[in-house]
């Protein structure tokens, strides 16, 4: 996947004409964040440990689900937390969330999608309370 | 297991049931298969397989990747157009219906599901693969193999959709697929599964669509190209990524637990097993609307570059432009309960979510006047493109006024699923999003294939198309008025609907006319259209014009540096005022030979082909519940994805001599 951005990196680095100036060497820095960097970093422990991980977690919720071993409010906090610990697994073992050099832009969107997400929950929590009224 | 002798009996029983036994699908059948021999011959005959394979199966090419896009979406546009067809043919004829009730059925789930998923977001991906790389100065997409992933993840989801009708039987629940509808005990058979499995794994495509297009529009773009200095069609491109990213994952999810219902006896939306149909429904929203704006944001773009170009003005308003499609982009989240006002959730829900839709209007008619203002003074030409863009703003208008109608919690308490509906939506889908796709498609065909569309023809087919729409959706929404209502497939005589219902389809013929004349225009161009000679054949503004046409593989000899907006605009004219030359006149753009270095393109590579073919393999396990089949398909999966993983042979590359001396072929080499 590197070939586009080590040629764009180029074009930025050569800096031709009077645009390529100072700020060039920050837009380097923050292209070097998509660069792959799993070539020669050895066996990917931590993903294969990541991918167990999350295995065990969705099972575990799964199987506390199915086998009614808690009292509902119990088992929804449960869950939630494990669904902390998923998605924080997700994020920091496959989305390389820890990864970032130069500014933390990524924070940006994180918090974006996070408000997408929280409102399209709520809102949904929301939109379906009627059902318990109706039933 | 039935016993071995029985076995041929039930194969042919479940892949060929009595619903896939009638005249229309035999017929379609003969169709399909004299086609496929006659390509398979002609292929063979001229030794056109290996070409198939290497230029094109395998490519990861941008380009090459929205020219099959584009052949894809113009093949689905004439499935979903043939459905059409058949259900004004019925709606036309109340005393004798030509298709049944369960056959009409099947037929507007087809129309909608074809027409949305795989016509429209083909369509779109077609433009964006042909021109995003090049209105930003970049070689190709940040992820040009997940690229032709998302390609064939599509084609093999598309595919699978399309088997339904020959083997096992279509779905039949809408392109909505509401529960109970979808319920096994009410929906038996393999017909429902193809959609799911279809639309999970074409989906799975699109959602890494949006990605690879958030990216390389943020990271790729030349250098001086400030966001604010992207062409509006490009804001259209993050904009709609950005919907993606986030509304896919929900239909993603409701089809799953949907598929989960009918194959693994779980009860999510089942009401009888304690679930919560409603879910589905509000899950489903979720995605449809950002939908509906994932498929009209790319229209908008496209139109703002036509304006532009044949207006042979700057667009005006640019910055209102970004912040009018930005607020789209973020309200497209907020208003999706208006597609179900009548479900019941209680005038709290229902007033936030009326008023949340109407806001909606305020940046859409910021637009249209901007679109308007761009032409006003301006020196207009009317090509085809910009007639589809012309007649996008009444049409726009309409659909928009209706909407907000639609919105008003009282009033959809009347219209909601009658005529009313049908024909708002299309006004939006046709005059919003086939007009804006198809008015990119001519505007941008030079650059794809290096010769234009004849003009004459095309207009000829925009003036039946366009009219035709009119003709055929106008009358639906009095159709609406009257009380009638959405997905009937016949009515009883002397309710005052038969005299509309004929008009409405004398128009949708009106518009397969067109059709057909726009694919004569293509071929006819194909063998007679005008080479495009300087790359720059509308006098254009944008930089995809400063390259020569066909554009060359590695795009940009040279990565441009980006001054202003409207980059090729501002060099044009800066020759024009060094040279004196003529208003219209314009340089063709030299490299010198030390500064073309050598390159690296993304190599070719087999693995998403197979990827989806596998994909295509396990979904058709899935949908018969051959789990012995669905493994084959997933071990395939397993094997691509584990070869893709250890293949780092990715590059491809390209001295710079012999970029050299291809620029200097196309005359674009300072000696
Ligand atoms: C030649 C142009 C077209 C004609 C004549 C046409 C006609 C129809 C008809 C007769 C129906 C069924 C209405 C009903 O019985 O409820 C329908 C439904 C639909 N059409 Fe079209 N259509 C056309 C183009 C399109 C396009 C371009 C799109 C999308 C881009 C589209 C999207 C849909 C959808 C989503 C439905 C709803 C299907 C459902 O009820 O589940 N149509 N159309
Ligand atoms: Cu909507």
């Amino acid at each position: 996947m590197a070939t586009v951005v080590e040629q764009q990196q180029e074009a930025v680095t050569a800096g031709r004409g009077p645009t390529a100036g100072s700020a060039l060497g920050a837009e380097r820095a923050l292209l070097r964040f998509l660069e792959p960097h799993f070539a020669g970093e050895g066996f990917p422990w931590t993903q294969l440990w990541g991918y167990v991980g999350s295995l065990v977690l969705t099972f575990a919720a799964f199987g506390l689900v199915i086998h009614h071993l808690l009292t509902p409010t119990a088992l929804l906090g449960l869950v939630l937390v494990l669904a902390a610990g998923q998605a924080s697994l997700q994020l920091g073992v496959f989305m390389h969330l820890r990864e970032s050099r130069g500014p933390a832009w990524q924070v940006l969107p994180l918090g974006l999608s996070f408000a997408i997400g929280v409102g399209m929950i709520v809102a949904s929590l929301w939109i379906m309370a009627f059902k318990w009224g109706v039933s | 297991m039935t016993p071995m002798p029985h076995f041929a009996v039930y194969l042919i029983h479940t892949l060929f049931p009595p619903d896939v036994r009638r005249p229309t699908e035999i017929g379609a059948d003969v169709m399909m298969g004299v086609v496929a021999i006659w390509i398979f011959v002609h292929m063979t005959r001229h030794h056109r397989w290996g070409w198939l394979w290497h230029e094109w199966f395998t490519t990861v090419d941008h380009k090459k990747i929205g020219v099959m896009y584009l052949v894809a979406a113009l093949i689905m546009l004439f499935r979903g157009g043939i459905d059409a067809l058949m259900m004004r043919t019925n709606l036309a004829l109340p005393l004798h219906p030509v298709i049944s009730a369960e056959e009409y059925n099947e037929v507007f789930t087809t129309h909608g599901v074809i027409m949305i998923f795989f016509m429209a977001m083909p369509f779109i991906f077609a433009l964006f693969n042909a021109v995003i790389p090049l209105m930003i100065g970049a070689r190709d997409v940040a992820f040009p193999r997940l690229n032709a992933v998302s390609f064939w993840l599509f084609a093999f989801g598309a595919a699978l959709f399309n088997v339904a009708f020959v083997v096992g039987g279509s779905p039949n629940a809408g392109w909505t697929a509401y529960p109970p509808l979808t319920e096994l005990a009410y929906n038996p058979g393999p017909g429902l599964n193809y959609y799911l499995m279809a639309l999970i794994i074409s989906g799975i495509g699109t959602t890494i669509t949006g990605l690879n297009f958030l990216v390389t529009v943020l990271r790729l773009r030349a250098p001086g190209m400030t966001l604010m200095r992207m062409p509006m069609f490009v804001w259209s491109a993050l904009n709609t990524s950005a919907l993606i990213l986030f509304a896919f994952p929900p239909l993603t999810v409701a089809l799953l637990m949907t598929l989960l219902d009918r194959t693994a006896g779980t009860h999510f939306f089942t009401m009888g097993g304690g679930g919560m149909p409603m879910m589905y429904v509000n899950l489903f929203w979720l995605f449809g609307h950002p939908e509906v704006y994932i498929v009209v944001l790319p229209a908008f773009g496209v139109f703002s570059e036509v304006f532009a170009t044949f207006s042979r003005k700057r667009l005006f308003g640019y910055d209102s432009m970004v912040l009018s499609m930005t607020a789209i982009m973020v309200l497209a989240y907020g208003t999706w309960v208006h597609h179900f006002f009548t479900m019941g959730a209680g005038p709290a829900v229902n007033a936030f979510f009326g008023v949340s839709t109407m806001l909606i209007a305020i940046p859409t008619g910021v637009k249209i006047f901007n679109w308007i203002f761009t032409m006003w003074g301006g020196r207009v030409r009317f090509t085809v493109a910009m007639l589809y863009a012309m007649a996008f703003i009444p049409t726009f208008i309409l659909g928009g006024a209706t909407g907000i109608l639609l919105a008003t919690v009282p009033a959809d308490y009347q219209l909601h699923n009658s005529y009313f509906l049908v024909a708002h939506f299309h006004t939006m889908l046709i005059g919003g999003t086939v007009f804006g796709l198809l008015a990119g498609m001519y505007y941008w065909w030079p650059k794809m294939f290096g010769y234009s569309l004849r003009e004459s023809q095309g207009k000829l087919a925009f003036w039946l198309f366009a009219s035709g729409f009119w003709v055929t959706f106008g009358p639906q929404y009095l159709l609406g008025f009257s009380g009638m209502t959405r997905r009937m497939d016949t009515y009883p005589l002397g309710l005052g609907w038969h005299s509309l219902n004929v008009v409405s389809t004398v128009g949708a013929f009106i518009m397969g006319a067109a059709f057909l004349i726009l694919v004569y225009n293509v071929l006819w161009s194909m063998r007679h259209g005008v080479r495009d000679q300087t790359g720059d054949p509308w006098n254009g503004r944008t930089l995809e014009w400063s390259l020569p046409s066909p554009v060359p593989e590695y795009n940009f000899a040279c990565l441009p540096t980006v001054g202003e907006r409207d980059a090729w605009w501002g060099v044009k004219e800066a020759f024009r005022r060094e040279t004196g030359a003529d208003e219209d006149a314009a340089p063709t753009p030299q490299v010198r030979a030390e500064d073309i270095r050598g390159l690296h393109l993304p190599r070719n590579t087999a693995y998403p082909f197979f990827l989806g073919a596998s994909f295509f393999v396990f979904g058709f396990g899935v949908v018969f519940t051959w789990w012995i089949i669905a493994a084959i398909g997933f071990a395939g999966i397993a094997c691509t994805l584990v070869y893709a993983w250890f293949d780092h042979d990715e590059h491809l590359p390209m001295p710079a001599d012999e970029v050299r001396h291809h620029e200097a072929t196309l005359g674009r080499l300072l000696a």
